[in-house]
């Protein structure tokens, strides 16, 4: 029965859309401040005129495309194209600066297909069970998994950790500019309206990573990314190897991809941080991570592709949409008068199907429309002459952050978090850490207050925090992450400087 | 740029951040005293004095053990200077002049910044006409295709 | 004879700009609906529902956009610098629009916006899990009576229209409820389903999205709702409370009179379409027609009761 589906999704027709889709999420992905779910919310009109499951495998291929096209961007400019492809910068730009661009997003393509496939496979067969994940994640299990992710720091800072952590307080601090999302207050505005919106993640992310990126570029004449003489003509069979050889990081990156996606309010960013998280802590090298690591990009790439699939489980079996994309297909479903809920396997189980075997098939075709376009935006960044890439650039920072928002402020508050950023950079003050604060920060902030409030309701505050199961095994890992680092800079003391 | 200035200006410039660091803190601090709801100080609050605490270390330290990390480094300060400066300009021209229009600003001056080579009448010609080409491709992208309201 | 000359000008830019106001209402090429919120709550799924029959009545494209920040703050405080030709339009929401400016300065004035239309609302339930101890309201009230503060609800955001029925309802019941506030309904929902809370302050809407898996205990409507006849009302049950989320769509305040009156009537034909009716109900929506011209009172009448509420229970001054 499930596999007349596969059938149904196969037409030609289908299959050109989701071609089409990929490439076009791709593209979009790749600009920084284009985001998926403003590709799609242009799209839904198209689901009406259309068969609904076609149009869904359209709005399901743009999405997976630009997860991944984030990574392009993320490697070779120092800028995540979208917010999920943040943890790609750490070792796709170093990467990418020493001459490995293109094996870097080859590499991203292969892991972005099989962290794809994964959660694909999770939402084909085991969607109802896995959506009860969603549930058993309280509050508390929310202010656990940030703090987890926090813990990141520490390791991020390359041994200064009082500067990273300043950075990452700092950037809590700027989450909760503006109206406050669940309490009833106005926050660090001073008065002033334009801060109201607060900073904006897209934004923030545009200006702290790419403008210094940009600044370093125009002061001196070196090219921006160093380039082989004897350029090999194919790195994939190099990429797959070393894609085969970390099959186990690739595999668990995957996992905790479609586990993470299934949480509503996490996402492919925070999917991204804990599987890297997770790759340098148990990696032979983890020192290396954040200097080049091949199994840095293969833990973020399979992870943030992952949640596609795994956003899907609760958007699909509890009418919850995970991520914004997520809500703009379930927006359509519901246009269509699909009912989602567990009901809808059953009821409405033709079009479901559909659209997931579409989903399938266009991770598939990612992998060579993704190596395609890879191997190009890779030819062109190293080819067009600096003095035209960097106006280029800066363009395109302009008016991707005008357009999250339609707001000229939002781009003059990008470009100051810019020039804030690159000058604390130049003194130790990573722009990593701010990001993860800008983005764990309300996952923290919510969690640890609705939690608080309930334990003070049931009289039951520690036991909220600290009895539960699933929050036991976060801070466990959390624990075994921040010990590390520490234990490592106690043995580099000696030599370093604090 | 010799040693003793990167020296006292990668030293003055990790103080004045952690100073900055500290003050953001307590200016936190202070608006929270204003805020009506319990549930939205206790957060900024914690973070604040987290702030505090590790800038404050990163004070300390850098001023007991005083060392020449970090600095601007080697650069040119023009064209850093000309490329912010005109990526702002566009910003505060553009609700007037119109998208494009101040655009244009932001590519020539970024080309000019970027220009370490000699410019040639053929430069000119090729990096102008890929610049308008670049410009107005995204225009339309955003504008027609995305449904952006552009000014 | 120059002055004459000036008169002759004016009345000629009036009689341009008057023929131009008249031919400016009509729509003109694809139409910008912006949410002032993300993408997947109610306000996004009535504006997705209303898009097709836009097109299929007036011909042009519809396009649904978002503008979240500030919980819709930063799109209201920018719609009046939009185009008025009504080319462009804003989702509104009551008491969102409201309250916040009662507050604190936000950047907009509950007056300054250009509402034109209320076409729904998402009246007030409680919910709770289909295998719930609590089997109708009477089990809620008794539980929360016996165990004041225990009885936690969860709800979207603090002074939004769910905390203002739980604090409302806690009043009339004599009970004493802890309201959970969340980003948003579908994370209220999630903590509901998962156990998180005992109890959700939401709309009907959450009934229809979630069919079985939920109850509803009781509905803050006048008549029961279509589409859950068996769901009592407040009213019904002694509880004098109707209301809930209103949602409305805003022009520019630059837009004209004819341009105006042109989109009152455009929605309302929407509204009246049986088609989309359906369409509403079935989603747990309750139709409201409120167009330009009754707006001022309908308002007036919201803003009192909203700032009256919100007073009482301490979120404003």
């Amino acid at each position: 029965m499930e596999f007349s589906h596969f059938l149904s999704a196969m037409t030609p027709f289908n299959i050109a859309l989701a071609l089409f889709g990929v490439v076009a999420g791709t593209v979009i992905g790749s600009i920084p401040g284009l985001t998926a779910t403003m590709a799609l919310a242009v799209l839904v009109p198209i689901t009406f005129s259309m068969d609904p499951a076609s149009a869904l495998i359209l709005l399901g291929a743009i999405y997976t495309g630009a997860i991944y096209g984030g990574a392009y961007a993320a490697i070779l400019l120092n800028t995540p194209g979208t917010p999920s492809a943040i943890a790609t910068t750490f070792d796709g730009y170093p990467m990418a600066k020493r001459g490995d661009g293109d094996l870097a997003v080859a590499l991203a393509c292969f892991s972005s297909v099989f962290g794809g496939m994964v959660g694909a496979i999770a939402l084909l067969l085991l969607a109802p069970p896995l959506s009860k994940v969603a549930l058993a994640f309280g509050p508390v299990e929310y202010f656990w998994l940030s703090i987890f992710g926090l813990s990141l720091i520490a390791s991020l800072s390359n041994g200064n950790l009082m500067k990273g952590l300043a950075g990452g307080a700092f950037g809590m601090i700027l989450s909760t500019v503006g109206v406050a999302e669940i309490s009833a207050d106005i926050r660090l505005t001073f008065g002033s309206q334009v801060m109201i919106g607060g900073f904006g993640v897209v934004g923030a992310l545009i200006g702290l990573y790419c403008i210094p990126v940009l600044i370093d570029l125009v002061a001196t004449p070196e090219r921006h990314l160093k380039v082989e003489e004897n350029v090999k003509s194919v790195r994939i069979s190099e990429a797959f190897k070393i894609a085969m050889r970390s099959k186990f990081n690739l595999i668990r990156s995957s996992v905790v991809g479609t586990l993470v996606g299934i949480l509503p309010g996490a996402g492919g960013s925070v999917a991204g941080l804990v599987a890297y998280s997770e790759a340098k802590r148990t990696g032979k090298d983890h020192q290396k991570f954040g200097e080049g690591e091949p199994d840095g990009i293969i833990a973020t790439e399979s992870a943030n592709s992952a949640t596609v699939g795994g956003g899907f489980i609760p958007t699909l079996v509890l009418g919850i949409p995970g991520t914004p994309p997520d809500a703009i297909v379930l927006g359509a479903l519901l246009v269509q008068g699909v009912r989602t809920g567990p009901a809808m396997f059953s009821q409405s189980g033709s079009i479901v199907y559909t659209f997931i075997y579409g989903l399938i098939i266009a991770t598939i075709l990612m992998l060579p429309a993704g190596l395609l376009i890879g191997r190009y935006a890779y030819k062109s960044i190293v080819t067009i002459p600096k003095a035209v890439l960097v106006p280029t650039v800066g363009f395109m920072t302009i008016i991707g952050t005008f357009a999250i928002r339609n707001s000229v402020s939002d781009v003059i508050i990008m470009l100051c978090l810019g020039v804030f950023g690159w000058l604390i950079a130049r003194f130790g003050f990573a722009a990593s850490p701010i990001v993860l604060g800008l983005i764990l920060g309300p996952i923290a902030e919510q969690g640890f207050v609705q939690g608080w409030t309930i334990g003070a309701a049931t009289n039951n505050l520690i036991g909220m925090f600290f009895g539960r199961p699933i929050s036991q095994a976060i801070i466990a890992f959390t624990l075994m992450t921040l010990i590390l680092p520490i234990y490592l800079a106690y043995k580099k003391q000696p030599h370093k400087e604090v | 740029m010799g040693t003793s200035s990167s020296k006292s200006q990668g030293q003055f410039g990790s103080l004045f951040i952690s100073t900055l660091f500290i003050f953001i803190g307590l200016i936190t601090l202070y608006d929270t005293t204003s805020y009506s709801d319990r549930d939205s100080q206790v957060f900024p609050q914690t973070v604040a004095i987290i702030l505090i605490i590790t800038a404050g270390t990163s004070l300390i330290t850098r001023l007991l053990k005083p060392s020449n990390e970090g600095g601007f480094g080697e650069g040119i300060w023009w064209r850093r200077v000309l490329f912010i400066s005109a990526m702002f300009i566009t910003c505060f021209a553009m609700p007037i002049i119109g998208f494009l229009a101040s655009g244009v600003i932001a590519f020539t001056s970024g080309l000019i910044a970027a220009m370490h080579d000699k410019w040639s009448f053929r430069t000119v010609l090729i990096y102008g006409c890929s610049g308008a080409i670049i410009m107005v491709s995204f225009f339309i992208l955003f504008k027609f295709i995305l449904f952006v309201p552009l000014p | 004879m120059l002055k004459k000359h000036i008169k002759n000008t004016v009345a000629i830019i009036a009689a341009a700009t008057s023929f131009a106001s008249i031919a400016s209402a009509e729509i003109n090429g694809p139409v910008n609906y912006i949410i002032p919120f993300g993408p997947g709550g109610e306000s996004d799924i009535s504006a997705r529902l209303q898009q097709p029959f836009f097109k299929d009545k007036f011909g042009e494209d519809m396009v649904v956009s978002y503008q979240p920040g500030g919980g819709g703050a930063v799109g209201w405080a920018s719609l009046n610098g939009l185009n008025g030709d009504g080319q462009t339009i804003m989702g509104v929401n009551l008491p969102h629009i409201i309250i916040k400016p009662a507050q604190k300065n936000v950047g907009f004035k509950t007056d300054d916006l250009n509402t034109f239309y209320m076409f729904h609302y998402t009246p007030d339930a409680i919910v709770v899990t289909a295998d719930s101890p609590y089997q109708n309201l009477a089990d809620l009230v008794a539980d929360a009576k016996a165990n004041p503060g225990q009885v936690t609800m969860s709800g979207s955001g603090k002074a939004s229209a769910n905390h203002l029925a739980q604090i409302k309802f806690d009043k009339l019941a004599g009970t004493l409820t802890t309201y959970v506030p969340f980003k948003g309904t579908g994370a209220a929902v999630t903590a509901l389903l998962g156990k998180q809370t005992v109890a959700e302050w939401g709309y009907t809407t959450v009934g229809a999205k979630q069919g079985d898996a939920v109850r509803m205990l009781a509905v803050a409507m006048e008549n029961r709702h279509p589409l859950f006849p068996d769901v009592p009302t407040f009213k019904e049950l002694g509880y004098d409370m109707t209301g809930g989320a209103y949602r409305g769509i805003a022009l520019p305040n630059s837009a004209s009179a004819e341009t105006t009156k042109m989109w009152s009537d455009m929605i309302a034909e929407i509204n009246t379409d049986p088609a989309f009716q359906k369409k509403m109900l079935d989603g747990g929506f309750a139709m409201l027609d409120v167009d330009s011209a009754g707006m001022k009172d309908f308002m007036a009448a919201r803003v009192e009761e909203y700032l009256k509420d919100a007073r009482e229970a301490g979120l404003i001054k």
